[in-house]
């Protein structure tokens, strides 16, 4: 399983230029890689994030989150959330599980991951928790 | 947000053939009982404001009040006593394990400082009596040989303690370190209950032998009983003294306290008067009638009656009034449980009714509070006028509460049988239980009028009334449906899979049937037959309950695997999903009146409240609703959700939107 340049090179734009607010990531099988499906612009919110997460395929997506910490300092987060819905096919989610190591590696600077496996756990609540 | 507005509260859980002990705190005028696994504090002039306390893990047997008010300590089935402070939370001070079997009674000693609990262990451990703090033992209690029932803690130094059981006995033991005394054999049948006066000069037994017996507290010897004129006729369960034993009632004054001069009040609100010198209060004395001297004693009896007895200088207690309690005259009504605090008199019968009577005034009527006392597994709200919201529990006992009010009555129907399900529209009442029937009550004003019943053949899983022609009732047994017209089963069709859950539509035109697969089975019902029109699968566990809104435009559905779905009728298209936010299986359902809301009580003791318009994520939650799970659910208007649980209470909660 490969990793695209194309891929980390938009994650290098999230993490250092930050054009973009998301990232969602897809498994070509045919050409066996890891290739961008979609990019959010940095005006979209988190709604707009989960809903372009397809409810019975898995993804692997990378989120810009900006938060206001206690001592109101402005702080951002990068999420790395692997996507593997319950109701998706057995065969996606045993591909997606075992190619993310690999693909974790290529992406440097992500400061927390979560596993979803269904909407609620990447709720934007679990989302500020972990921040926090 | 919400926020809990009201509490209905349950009643003591009782046992037929023991008596209950109840206890309370004068300072704040509540009083403390025991429910299951929860310890609940009522106030007597808040009757809708009530504390739960919930960390027991077996089911709670008494608890107590500490002397200076600031401590609880509960006891459980278990041998476990906690000791817990009344504010703050009820943060746990101790937790020690006392006896290794069931703790029946437990009292302080007036310094706050000792605590002893008797009840059954293994072997000799049958009472114990302990530092509050360290837990050390202060003394070795043998004597018994069977349960003992209750204890006492003499009130005055040189402290005491006596303890009576079921094998007769009624010991003393002196100390502290305590040791044992002396023992008497009189009562000829378990001795219930023992109690000390305020003045610690003498205690009384009682017994199921029907007697009563005055011992002289300091040295434990005979001096008295009750008289058996007039006296009980079944077993006395238990027994209370009045406040104070030096009381004296002044004809059209109220009560005075004797040694202060001081006006008490019908209340026991202190109210000083003034009189320009105290000669003039001397007068008053004399002229006026000394109602009440001495002591005064209440006992209730299995003969659904409580007496107030007058224990007079030579130590017989004499009759001074019989409060009999305003009921069917059943089993239930016999009284298990009494408590004197203030001028409050409170007794408790074996259904669960709390009777409180106005010491100052015996004659007057008794101000009846009750509730469930067994989980409540469905509720159902009538919008007549005052709205009255009726809850079930699975013994059969139907209870009527209005908002603002609380409990209003019971629903007595002339066949008490279990209910499992119940549906209720404004003229009657539908209900089914573990037999295979279907009873129908009519509702007439307060009362239930004639009822009707009848045979499915089948165990009803699940039952739904059309709300618009109420006569139409479809049943879910395991294998199909059953639709029923009026007090006529219109044919019972089987449907070849596993049925778990059913609704019809208001006007009883269409009906829906979940599986025990998950699917959603929607059907058009024409005369006696379901023609199929659709199958919506979307659900990963067997449906728990499906509900048409109030406006008939959509349905929301609910399954054991924690998700609840919103369905557009017309279309049959999913209008809400993503509500997964439980985390056990999903219990009951309810639309709010506008059809804007949502709300879903589970296992998990949680109620979540979604608005339909907003994605599932901008969620209510109440979190801890029902001690045990939260089994039934409705909305008694746009703002006000009631919700129902294995604790045996009714909560309702004002929902503010964000």
């Amino acid at each position: 399983m490969g990793v695209a340049d194309h891929s980390k090179t938009t994650y290098m734009e999230l993490q250092q230029k930050k054009v973009y607010r998301y990232v969602i990531f897809k498994i070509d099988e045919k050409k066996k890689e890891v290739v961008v499906e979609k990019t959010g612009s940095p005006a979209e919110s988190y709604e707009d994030f989960t809903a372009s997460l397809p409810e019975n395929d898995c993804r692997y997506a990378v989120y810009d989150f900006d938060y206001v910490t206690s001592e109101n300092c402005q702080k951002s987060k990068i999420f790395f959330i692997a996507w593997s819905p319950s109701i998706s096919r057995i065969r996606a989610k045993m591909l997606y599980a075992t190619s993310k190591e690999r693909f974790r590696r290529e992406l440097q600077g992500v400061h927390y991951e979560i596993q979803a496996t269904d909407p609620t756990e990447m709720d934007l609540d679990v989302i500020r928790e972990r921040a926090n | 947000m919400a926020q809990l507005a009201e509490t209905y509260a349950c009643v003591p859980s009782t046992e037929r053939g023991r008596g209950i002990l109840i206890s309370g705190d004068p300072k704040s005028n509540s009083i403390l009982y025991c429910n299951g696994r929860s310890v609940i504090i009522r106030y007597l002039d808040r009757p809708l404001e009530v504390q739960v306390y919930g960390e027991h893990g077996y089911p709670a047997t008494v608890a107590r009040f500490s002397p200076n008010g600031e401590w609880i300590a509960s006891a459980d089935v278990s041998g476990t006593v906690r000791i817990w402070g009344t504010r703050n939370e009820f943060v746990l001070k101790k937790e020690f394990r006392v006896l290794s079997g069931r703790i029946d009674d437990l009292q302080w000693s007036p310094d706050c400082q000792r605590i002893v609990a008797s009840g059954e262990g293994k072997g000799t451990s049958f009472v114990r009596a302990f530092m509050w703090d360290s837990g050390t033992n202060v003394g070795e209690f043998d004597g018994h040989s069977r349960r003992v029932l209750s204890c006492a803690f003499k009130p005055t130094r040189p402290f005491r303690i006596v303890t009576c059981g079921e094998d007769f006995l009624v010991n003393f033991y002196e100390g502290p370190p305590f040791k044992f005394k002396l023992s008497h054999r009189d009562h000829s049948n378990f001795v219930n209950c023992v109690r000390f006066s305020p003045d610690g000069s003498k205690f009384i037994t009682v017994s199921s032998d029907k007697k009563g017996i005055l011992y002289d507290a300091k040295t434990g010897d005979i001096i008295g009983e009750l008289s058996s004129e007039d006296g009980h006729k079944g077993s006395i369960y238990a027994i209370s003294w009045s406040p104070d034993s030096k009381l004296v009632a002044l004809r059209g004054m109220g009560l005075w306290e004797m040694g202060l001069m001081k006006l008490i009040g019908i209340y026991g609100h202190v109210c000083p008067l003034e009189f320009r010198n105290s000669a003039a209060v001397l007068r008053y004395l004399q002229v006026m009638e000394h109602i009440r001297k001495d002591g005064m004693v209440l006992t209730v009896s299995a003969d659904k009656s409580a007496k107030v007895w007058e224990i007079s200088e030579d130590n017989i207690g004499k009759v001074k009034k019989t409060l009999t309690c305003p009921g069917s005259g059943g089993v239930d009504d016999m009284l298990v449980g009494c408590l004197w605090q203030n001028d409050h008199i409170v007794t408790v019968s074996l259904g669960g009714t709390i009777f409180l009577y106005s010491a100052g005034d015996l004659d007057k009527a008794p101000l009846p509070l009750s509730g469930h006392m067994k989980n409540i597994n469905s509720l159902a709200v009538l919008k007549n006028d005052p709205k009255v919201i009726l809850s079930s529990s699975y013994d059969g006992l139907i209870v009527k509460w209005v908002q603002g009010i609380g409990y209003y009555g019971k629903l007595d129907r002339k066949v008490i049988s279990q209910i499992k399900c119940l549906a209720a529209v404004e003229e009657e009442i539908v209900s089914s239980g573990f037999d295979n029937k279907v009873w129908r009550h009519s509702l007439q004003g307060d009362q239930c009028g004639d009822a009707e019943c009848i045979d499915i053949g089948n165990q009803p899983k699940d039952l739904s009334l059309a709300l618009l022609s109420p006569n139409i009732a479809l049943v879910s047994v395991e294998t199909g449906v059953v639709i029923l017209d009026g007090s006529k089963v219109v044919s019972t069709i089987n449907l070849g899979f596993t049925v778990t859950a059913c609704a019809i539509a208001p006007n009883g035109t269409e009906a829906i049937v979940g599986g025990q697969d998950g699917k959603l089975n929607v059907y058009s019902i024409t005369g006696d037959t379901l023609k199929e029109e659709a199958v919506l699968e979307k659900h990963r566990g067997a449906i728990t309950v499906i509900r048409y809104s109030p406006d008939v435009s959509m349905f929301a559905s609910a399954d054991a695997n924690r998700e609840a779905v919103v369905w557009d009728s017309a279309s049959r298209e999913v209008k809400l999903k993503n509500m997964l936010y439980h985390t056990a299986r999903i219990n009951c359902l309810a639309w709010s009146p506008d059809s804007s809301m949502v709300a879903t009580g589970s296992l998990d003791t949680c109620v979540i409240i979604y608005e339909v318009d907003k994605p599932a994520s901008n969620r209510i939650t109440i979190k801890g609703a029902h001690l045990g799970g939260v089994y039934g659910l409705a909305f008694a208007d746009e703002r006000n959700v009631v919700s129902s649980g294995e604790d045996a209470c009714i909560r309702v909660w004002t929902v503010t939107p964000q």
